[in-house]
């Protein structure tokens, strides 16, 4: 019974712990989705863009020895996020930028076949890019606190681990979620984009330039998924290819949450987290995955909208 | 303060206005009439940057608008009540509010600007918190007003501010909007359907018909022209 007990609260808090990471990257994603309404296939290759970024920085640009094997990781990967944030504000002003925003609102359907094939093209680029240029060995951000880990209680005998540098990344991504709810909601800023995503022919009688406001979305939500995927990889390691393996996991993620709503994603990404983890508890680890698209699909099969889809319509 | 003068313009390769002329002058209430699809909403658009227009000038104080990007124009001082509201819905009354105040001069007067909207449009007050896309069409139109009187705007250009709504709402807003010039003095652009009160409180008013204008004039003269009288007065 106590070690019954103990396993779920172990595994519900690895699900926590993971989860928090996993709604970081699907927020960066939604938010790109809520405001611009492009669907970015290349989302989940910018992600690992972020984690070279971060690995480089760890160890070939003077982060560890300047803040140690320890907190450098973190350091680095936190300077991952402006790197790739200016990455996409580059990409949506050359590329995106061509085939989105107010240049295309008045093909709308054409519009989205050409964002289609033009994300699907970034994301075969920085895939093969990616092989030729990092190569295709295995890397990993690696900190002693991924080998180590706090252990709370024993409570009735009861204890669990939590694993630092996977607690230190939940944290991280609390805060920046945090952080990002603040801008988004009480920021002139975040409600200039809100107001972009709700009416951009309204936003624009307002002053609001609609273009911009989405290349600021871009780049914000590359740059968020950058350091959601730095924090992932201290403790799985990457390849140029990873993106295929979580971009299906943003987007089950930002489904989950109600397509359009940014809270949301960060909640749908958390119960992805939760159901991989809790899923170990009674299915084989070979079905993890398919775990995570069965409750998907009840959860959507139940509540289409998401959990925080849209009450109020768009104009 | 504002010349509209031979415009053209049109969506794809469909024309709609045809060398349309108008003319505002600072302090002027001009008031637009015209059946459906007589290319008013079109000529705001125009105004406003979301239609280009293929020839034709748009100045607007001695500046040449249509050099001007569509979203530095509320910043010259216009702004554009749409047709049919257009509010923010996910947004609160309070937040639609604050993107109106999103031109300079629209931070600059916030304090003074917010006070009087709510004193005019004592609704938005009450109903500061609630998200746009759960008001009333009648609250929405006053929010849409709001919206724009909060950018504080040297010319205020209003698209059928009664469109769809039951007319003792309608005749409020009107009846708000007299009250609105009759303090601020504001320059107003208005188009209607509801051609008596738009032509008896207008300066002046301009009739458009098929993508021309087919009429112009004072407010006695229109009044008094037989063409309206019978095809918008019913007299
Ligand atoms: N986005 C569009 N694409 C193509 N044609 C359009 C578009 N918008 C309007 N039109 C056409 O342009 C013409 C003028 O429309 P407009 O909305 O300017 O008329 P209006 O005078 O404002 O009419 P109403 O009084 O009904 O609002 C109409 O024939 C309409 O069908
Ligand atoms: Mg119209």
């Amino acid at each position: 019974m106590t070690q019954a007990l103990e396993g779920f609260l172990q595994a519900l808090s690895a699900g926590i712990l993971i989860g928090a990471v996993y709604g970081l990257m699907c927020v960066g994603l939604g938010l790109i989705f809520g405001v611009m309404r492009v669907i970015n296939f290349a989302h989940g290759d910018f992600m690992m863009l972020g984690m070279y970024a971060a690995f480089y920085l760890f160890t070939a640009l003077g982060v560890q020895a300047a803040f140690g094997n320890a907190f450098g990781p973190f350091v680095a990967i936190l300077l991952a996020g402006p790197i790739l944030a200016l990455f996409g504000y580059a990409i949506h002003l050359a590329l995106i930028s061509r085939v989105s925003g107010t240049r295309t609102s008045a093909l709308e359907g054409e519009g989205h076949y050409a964002q289609l094939i033009l994300t699907l093209g970034i994301a075969l680029i920085l895939q093969n890019g990616g092989l030729i240029v990092f190569g295709s060995v295995l890397a990993s951000i690696r900190t002693p606190l991924s080998s180590s880990a706090w252990v709370l209680g024993p409570f009735f005998d009861i204890s669990i681990f939590i694993n630092k540098a996977r607690g230190i990344d939940a944290v991280v991504s609390f805060i920046a979620m945090i952080l990002l709810t603040l801008l988004i909601t009480r920021s002139r800023i975040g409600k200039s984009l809100r107001a972009a995503a709700d009416n951009p022919t309204a936003a624009t009688y307002m002053g609001i330039d609609v273009d911009r406001a989405h290349r600021v979305a871009f780049a914000l939500g590359s740059g968020i998924t950058a350091i959601a995927g730095g924090l992932l990889a201290t403790n799985y390691p990457f390849h140029p290819f990873v993106g295929v393996e979580y971009v299906i996991v943003m987007y089950a993620g930002v489904v989950l949450g109600g397509m359009g709503s940014i809270i949301g994603a960060f909640w749908g990404g958390m119960t992805i987290g939760l159901v991989q983890q809790m899923s170990t508890l009674i299915l084989p680890t070979q079905l993890q995955n398919a775990a995570i698209f069965v409750v998907f699909l009840l959860i959507i099969f139940f509540r289409p909208q998401g959990f925080f889809g849209r009450v109020v319509e768009r104009t | 303060m504002l010349r509209i003068e031979a415009l053209t313009a049109g969506y794809s390769a469909i024309p709609v206005l045809n060398g349309v002329s108008i003319d505002v002058e600072q302090g002027q209430f001009v008031a637009i009439v015209g059946p459906n699809g007589a290319g008013k909403t079109t000529l705001f658009k125009t105004i406003s940057g979301i239609v280009q227009p293929s020839a034709g000038s748009i100045m607007f104080e001695d500046r040449d608008l249509l050099s001007v990007p569509p979203a530095q124009r509320a910043h010259l001082g216009i702004a554009h009540v749409p047709e049919g509201r257009q509010v923010f819905p996910s947004l609160t009354v309070m937040e639609n509010l604050e993107m109106g105040a999103m031109t300079e001069a629209g931070q600059r007067d916030w304090k003074h600007n917010i006070e009087r909207i709510f004193e005019w449009l004592p609704v938005l007050a009450e109903r500061r918190g609630q998200f746009a896309g759960t008001l009333s069409g009648g609250q929405q139109q006053m929010l849409a007003i709001g919206r724009g009187l909060a950018s504080s705007p040297k010319l205020l250009m209003l698209d059928e501010p009664s469109m769809g709504l039951a007319p003792t709402i309608a005749d409020f807003i009107f009846e708000r909007l007299i009250e609105i010039r009759r303090q601020s003095r504001l320059t107003i652009l208005l188009v209607e359907q509801r051609v008596a009160e738009a032509l008896e409180s207008a300066d002046h008013g301009y009739v458009i018909e098929a993508g021309r204008v087919a009429l112009e004039g004072n407010n006695q003269t229109l009044r008094a022209d037989d063409r309206i009288r019978k095809a918008y007065l019913g007299m």
